[in-house]
Parts: structure tokens; C-alpha cells; sequence
């Protein structure tokens, strides 16, 4: 197989079969979640479910003061990875371009070295994680194969990103193609795993926040 | 001194003693009840405290001695109780009380406490014996030795 | 009470809703939650992690719950939930969580990891897997009525003691008052001066209740096992008397997690709403604060703090009410640091007290309440749950501290104005 018929399947057949697979594994897993249901409550509520659980989804997100002095490394790592994430898909210009195609607009990227610093910091960051994960003795009693792997699914589009648009190695279609593949993998093997968090935590978190604001407690 | 008749009176007159005549007369309170308690510290705690002369190094030794026992001696949550080590229990604090500074008593002064402690403990002991059907009333021997100390 | 590991699988599986599928589809091995736990952050040993001790859970969901599990342990390439793995865990389950509630309201994911322990102890226990005190003091609540082996009598003659010494009427199995106050066998045995106190406040402002010779044990032992069926049969105990009595509200006394299982859990276990309101005392006498019937006519001197049991505010809502108590009788009251809450456990609640496997280890951890002790340097601990008290006194005696633990119902008798 040639360079570019690579990069053809990879950007078509390859790019649709993940999708499907991410789409319908991440369904089923939600489905998976709700249909189990819960009880109804049949204590006398001291507040009001739906608010305290859409406060939480909300609040959660940032960390009272203690833990943040217990847990900074991981919780700063985390973060700067998961902002520069978000910024390097939304806001690099070869993705505004794909998702345009797929729907129908686009918007203003930002800036080739403001992105490039973004994916350094990422890459620096996510390292950080993975010796925090080995080092660190909770994260590594706790950790598995399972966490390796999402971890290395998660790194390696970054990396190959990088690198397939700063066209350092190989060739051009060969590095877009690797990169693009380096996606369809993560997208695949996505739902299987812990990366699920990206969907669930909204459904975890609401449910933290109602069960705890039932009582009165805000969470 | 009229005879004390009832927790008023005995409460107004315990209060009316100074800090070493409640210590002493609060010892007597506990002396009583000493029997329903195992543990051997308490007996010297006790003597500490019924002495004058006491320092406050030794006030605080024997008070310390009465809290560990209190500590032994209580029921554990959800542990099979036992009314009469709960009897050591009330008596290991009475002890506390007799040997509490004034200044750090709980409401009513230590006499008082040591009594209510005392009372406590026989409690303790005629709820483990139910056949015990005893008329003594334990304040009103309490009753009886302060109206004897005060008239000494 | 017959276990097997068949009774524990089944009994894992009943436990998981979307609450559980939701919690552990979300967890990312972050570990924070293990410092937020002073089971591990005062022993430092990582498989005290608030989440590892659901890992019996985590399995059968994993396994029975979710496609690609139930694909795995069709080849056979699931993890075994077996007695042997069941007894590793036992510590973990009941030695080493009071079910706090803590890593609860920091796990970064949103993740209710207490709740998710308290439902792993269903299964722990289904297959003979709870701490031999536990399960003493549950087949004494069914069978006595109280998990120390409380009967009426000995309440009747606590009673009787309370009455003749304070001069006040303690009342009976009266139908038709307000209040039905219930209480824990701890507070029968250790600290009786609370019926007192309790007598004394109500009768000075005028509040009608009463105590039942039927129903008066407040804790609830199935809650600390983990048996929702024998927690259901305690429950409903008191609901059959409350509704004799028709009493308005039960009012749960200070203990803590009494209060969980009747306040929150009650009606879910018995399957019913209940007739009636329930209660924390401390809320009782805030209310009657707000209306005015409730005078001081001194206040404490000492330099205060008070510890919230978890149960009463973390995971009960009572935290405000406290306050606003220990406020009336007191111009000097500190906060501990992470008061509210967010405070610190004690260590010796959800049944670790009494196992007396865990005592080493509960008097280690105490270790983190005397860090914010040391912070404060109070006269005085103010607290709203006997099994704190004790257990508060014991760390204290064990690291020579002499701070004196006092119950703020007992402490506002106290300085109650005579009218």
C-alpha cells in the first residue's frame, strides 16, 4: 500500500469505522449506566435534586482548597493537559478545517506557535502525569494496564500531531496518516475504558450533587 | 444545721463548701460506691484527693489515674453492656468529679457531680440486679453524710 | 443469619443502580480521594484509598453490569470475587472506613464513594464477611432491641435516676405530642445526663413529648453491617410506635449515624413514606431557639470548638444549627480548620468502634483531629454524637490531652435560664 492510499483509508474507511465504533460503544455504555435507574427517595428532602446536582457537574470542577494542596501535582497536571487538549482540537487550524468538513462551519484558529506552545506544554504535561502515576504511592498502587494504555492512546495523537504537522521524519502523508490513525485507535478503544469519564462524569457528578443536596448539603 | 432532706438543700449546702471540703466530702461520695469498681487506681486517686495537703501535681496525677480508668471501664459502642462494669464506670467518674479542680467542674461543683456519679453507679448495679429489691436509697445516705460532715 | 459467597454475589448485585454503573464508569485512578480519607492520609498505606475498598463492588459490576464485562468473563478473563478475596477486603470495608462521607465530596469525577462502601458492606456481609462485633451487636438489636443489650428496664431505671435527681417528669408512651425522642444505647449507659437534659430544656419551653418503652433504641446497627433487610426490621420498629403514638416527630438524639438511618434511610428501607417527621435534637432545639423558647441565663467562659459528626452534617444537612446553639452560650467559640462540612472524622463511627480489631488503628488516625486541635487549642470539644465523645476522650487520653468533650444539648441544660 502506498503513502497516499494510506492516508485515503485512513482519512475514509478507517475514519468511519472508528466512528462508528466510538459512537455506538459510547451509547451503549451510557445506556448501560441509565437503564439500571434508581430508586425513588422517600425521605422528607431538605433540598431540591436537580439544582444541587447541576451545581455540583459545575462545581466540582474546582477543588476546595485542601485537596489542592494535597493532591497540586496531580490536579495541576491534569488540568493543563485537558485545557491544552481542548485547546488543540478546537482551536488548530488543520481541525477546524475536518470538522468544518463534517459540520458545515468552522471558526478562527489560533495562532501556528500559540498552538505548537500549547501541544509542548501538553506533551510536558501529560508526561508529568505519567510520573506522577508511577511515582506517586496512591496513583501507584491504583494503577493498571488499563491506565497505561489510555494513557499512551491519549499521548500518542498529541505527539504525532506535532510532529505530522511540523513535518519532522517521515514524509508528509505518512505522518498525517500515522497521526490519523493514532485517533481512530483512541476512538476505538475509547469506550472500553476509563476515558468514558469524558461522558459519565456529567451523570457522576449530577448524581453527587443531587443525592448530597437532598440532604441539604451542597457538594 | 437542719437535716438535708432533699437535692436542693443538699445542692445549696455542697456548693457553700470551700474548694478542699468539697474534694473530701466528694471523696466520702465516692468511697461509698468504691466497691462496685474493679480497678485498683481509683483507691489511691481517692486517698490523693481526701488529702489537704495535696499538690497540684498530685491532684492532676490522681485525676488523670480516674480518667484512664473511666476510660477502661466504659461500654464500647455496640459491645454486649454490662450494667455492672457501667457501675465502674460512674464510679471511675465520680472519681473524675472528686478530683476535677473547682474551676473546671462541670455545672454544680465537684461534690455534686461525684454524687450524681455515685447515684449512677448504684443505678448501675440494681438494673444488673434486678432481685436486689433493697430500700436504700443512695441519696439519702448521701443526704446523711453530708449532714454528718457538716456537723462534725 | 446464614452467609455464603452465592448470598454475597447476589446481594453485590442488588446494590448496583445507575448511581454505582455512573461511579465507576467515571473513576480515573487519580487517587485523590485517599487524601481526603485520614485512614490513609494518618497511616500513609495506599490500599486504604477510599476507592480501592469498593473494589468487591467494582467487580461483580464490571462483570454482570456492562457488555464488555459480561464478554470477558465469558472468556473467563474477568477477576473472582471468592471468599478469599472477601476476606482481604474486610479490613478495608469495616476497619478502615467510618463511611464518612469525605472522599465523597472531593473526588474530582463526582464520584459518592461512600455510598458506594456502604453498599459493598451489603454484599460483605450476605457472605459472612462483617467483624464479629458487628454482628454481635446486630443479632443483639434484633433479638434485645438494642445492639449493647439495652432493655427497658434498664431505661426505666435511668429514667426513674434522671426523675428523682432533677425533680422533672420524663413521660412515658404518651400518645398524641409532638416530639418522640429515641435514643442510643451509648447515651443509656455512658451519658444518661442527657435524658436529663433533654427533660430539662422541653419542660422549660414547653414542649410536649415522650419516650417509648417499645421502640427507644436509636442506633441501627444493620446500617453499620451493611444488612438493609435487619436496618429495615429497626426501622421499622419505631415507625409501628410512632404511628401508635401518633407522635409528629421522631426525634433522633445524638448519635450519628442514628440519624442517617432514620432521617435518610428509613423510609427507603421500609419502602414507605413515613407518617411523621424526623428530627435531629440539635435541629429541635434550633427550631426552639428561632421561636424563642429557648433562654440562656449564662454562657461558657472557655475557649470552645466543636467537632461535626459526619453524619450529622456532611452527610445529615445539620450544620448550621450547631452553630447557631453553641453561639447562645458562647462569645468565645473558634473554628477548627476544615470546619463544617468538610471536617474530619473522628474515626470510630459506622460501626469501627465496635470492632475491636480496629482499635489500634482507630486511635492512630486520630491523629488528624488532634492535628486541628493543636491548631485551635480550645478549652473545651463541643460534639452532638456519643460515639465521637468517647471516642474523641480516648484519643485524647491517649496523646495526653486534657480537653475536656462536651454534648451541646447537655451543655445548653446547663445554662438554661430558670423561669
Amino acid at each position: 500500500m502506498t503513502e497516499i492510499e494510506l492516508l485515503s483509508w485512513a482519512r475514509g474507511t478507517g475514519l468511519q469505522i472508528a466512528t462508528v465504533i466510538f459512537v455506538a460503544g459510547v451509547v451503549i455504555r451510557i445506556f448501560e449506566i441509565l437503564m439500571l435507574g434508581r430508586k425513588a427517595n422517600l425521605a422528607e428532602a431538605k433540598g431540591a435534586e436537580m439544582s444541587s446536582g447541576l451545581r455540583t457537574v459545575f462545581s466540582r470542577t474546582f477543588p476546595d482548597r485542601g485537596t489542592f494542596k494535597r493532591s497540586s501535582v496531580t490536579i495541576i497536571s491534569g488540568y493543563v493537559f485537558h485545557i491544552g487538549l481542548f485547546v488543540i482540537c478546537f482551536f488548530s487550524a488543520p481541525h477546524i478545517l475536518f470538522l468544518r468538513d463534517i459540520i458545515g462551519f468552522g471558526w478562527p484558529s489560533l495562532p501556528t506557535p500559540v498552538i505548537d506552545a500549547f501541544a509542548v506544554v501538553t506533551i510536558i504535561a501529560l508526561l508529568a502525569t505519567l510520573v506522577n502515576r508511577l511515582t506517586n504511592k496512591v496513583m501507584r498502587y491504583l494503577t493498571n494496564f488499563e491506565d497505561l494504555l489510555t494513557w499512551f492512546l491519549v499521548f500518542l495523537p498529541v505527539v504525532t500531531g506535532y510532529i505530522a504537522f511540523h513535518r519532522i521524519g517521515m514524509t508528509a502523508p505518512t505522518l498525517l496518516a500515522v497521526h490519523i490513525l493514532s485517533v481512530e485507535l483512541l476512538l476505538v478503544i475509547f469506550p472500553f475504558t476509563k476515558l468514558m469519564h469524558a461522558f459519565t462524569l456529567f451523570i457522576a457528578r449530577w448524581y453527587n450533587g443531587a443525592i448530597s443536596g437532598y440532604r441539604g448539603v451542597a457538594s | 444545721m437542719n437535716e438535708i432532706s432533699n437535692d436542693t438543700d443538699f445542692r445549696d449546702a455542697l456548693e457553700s463548701l470551700d474548694d478542699v471540703q468539697q474534694r473530701q466530702i466528694a471523696v466520702l461520695f465516692v468511697q461509698h460506691v468504691l466497691p462496685m469498681s474493679e480497678d485498683i487506681r481509683l483507691e489511691r486517686a481517692l486517698k490523693t484527693a481526701a488529702d489537704a495537703n495535696a499538690t497540684q501535681e498530685e491532684l492532676a496525677g490522681a485525676l488523670k489515674s480516674a480518667h484512664a480508668a473511666t476510660f477502661d471501664s466504659h461500654a464500647r459502642c455496640g459491645a454486649e453492656g454490662h450494667w455492672a462494669d457501667q457501675a465502674g464506670y460512674f464510679v471511675a467518674r465520680a472519681a473524675v468529679a472528686a478530683t476535677t479542680p473547682a474551676a473546671h467542674a462541670r455545672a454544680g461543683g465537684p461534690a455534686w457531680q461525684a454524687a450524681m456519679s455515685a447515684r449512677m453507679a448504684y443505678t448501675s448495679m440494681l438494673i444488673e440486679d434486678t432481685s436486689n429489691q433493697s430500700a436504700h436509697s443512695e441519696c439519702e445516705w448521701q443526704y446523711q453524710a453530708l449532714s454528718d460532715y457538716l456537723n462534725v | 443469619m446464614s452467609a455464603s459467597i452465592e448470598k454475597g454475589i447476589n446481594a453485590f448485585k442488588r446494590q448496583i443502580d445507575s448511581t454505582v454503573a455512573a461511579f465507576f464508569s467515571s473513576c480515573v485512578h487519580c487517587g485523590i480521594c485517599a487524601e481526603a480519607c485520614l485512614f490513609y492520609t494518618e497511616t500513609g498505606d495506599p490500599k486504604r484509598t477510599p476507592i480501592n475498598k469498593t473494589e468487591p463492588l467494582r467487580r461483580i459490576w464490571k462483570s454482570e453490569f456492562t457488555l464488555m464485562g459480561r464478554v470477558g468473563k465469558m472468556l473467563g478473563l474477568s477477576k473472582k470475587v471468592d471468599d478469599e478475596f472477601l476476606q482481604e477486603w474486610q479490613e478495608l470495608v469495616y476497619d478502615s472506613c467510618t463511611m464518612c462521607g469525605r472522599c465523597s465530596m472531593v473526588c474530582p469525577v463526582g464520584n459518592d464513594i461512600a455510598l458506594m462502601i456502604r453498599k459493598t458492606r451489603e454484599g460483605m456481609a450476605a457472605a459472612g464477611q462483617a467483624p464479629e462485633g458487628l454482628i454481635g451487636a446486630t443479632n443483639r438489636s434484633v433479638t434485645i432491641g438494642s445492639p449493647m443489650g439495652v432493655k427497658w428496664p434498664a431505661l426505666r431505671a435511668q429514667i426513674k435516676h434522671v426523675e428523682e435527681d432533677s425533680g422533672l417528669k420524663v413521660p412515658v408512651d404518651v400518645e398524641d405530642v409532638e416530639y418522640m425522642l429515641l435514643l442510643s444505647s451509648m447515651e443509656i449507659m455512658n451519658f444518661p445526663e442527657f435524658i436529663e437534659a433533654v427533660a430539662k430544656i422541653f419542660a422549660r419551653a414547653g414542649v410536649t413529648w415522650t419516650i417509648s418503652s417499645e421502640a427507644f433504641e436509636a442506633t441501627n446497627s444493620g446500617i453499620q453491617i451493611g444488612v438493609s433487610d435487619i436496618a429495615a426490621v429497626l426501622v421499622q420498629r419505631i415507625v409501628d410506635v410512632a404511628d401508635k403514638l401518633r407522635v409528629k416527630t421522631v426525634i433522633s438524639p445524638e448519635c450519628g449515624h442514628a440519624y442517617t438511618a432514620i432521617r435518610w434511610d428509613g423510609p427507603n428501607l421500609v419502602g414507605k413514606a413515613f407518617n411523621f417527621k424526623v428530627r435531629h435534637i440539635l435541629e429541635v432545639l434550633d427550631d426552639l431557639r428561632k421561636d424563642g423558647r429557648l433562654k440562656m441565663a449564662s454562657k461558657e467562659t472557655r475557649k470552645l470548638t466543636y467537632h461535626d459528626p459526619c453524619q450529622i452534617a456532611r452527610r445529615g444537612g445539620v450544620i448550621a444549627e450547631p452553630r447557631n446553639l453553641i453561639n447562645m452560650i458562647s462569645d468565645n467559640f473558634v473554628e477548627m480548620p476544615d470546619a463544617g462540612k468538610m471536617n474530619w472524622c473522628c474515626g470510630a463511627g459506622g460501626g469501627v468502634s465496635a470492632n475491636e480489631r480496629a482499635d489500634e488503628l482507630r486511635l492512630k488516625v486520630f491523629e488528624r483531629k488532634k492535628a486541628q486541635l493543636d491548631a485551635v487549642k480550645p478549652d473545651a470539644i463541643v460534639s452532638a454524637c456519643s460515639n465521637c465523645r468517647i471516642h474523641l476522650e480516648d484519643g485524647l487520653e491517649e496523646y495526653n490531652m486534657d480537653i475536656p468533650l462536651l454534648s451541646l444539648t447537655e451543655t445548653l441544660a446547663e445554662h438554661l435560664a430558670e423561669d
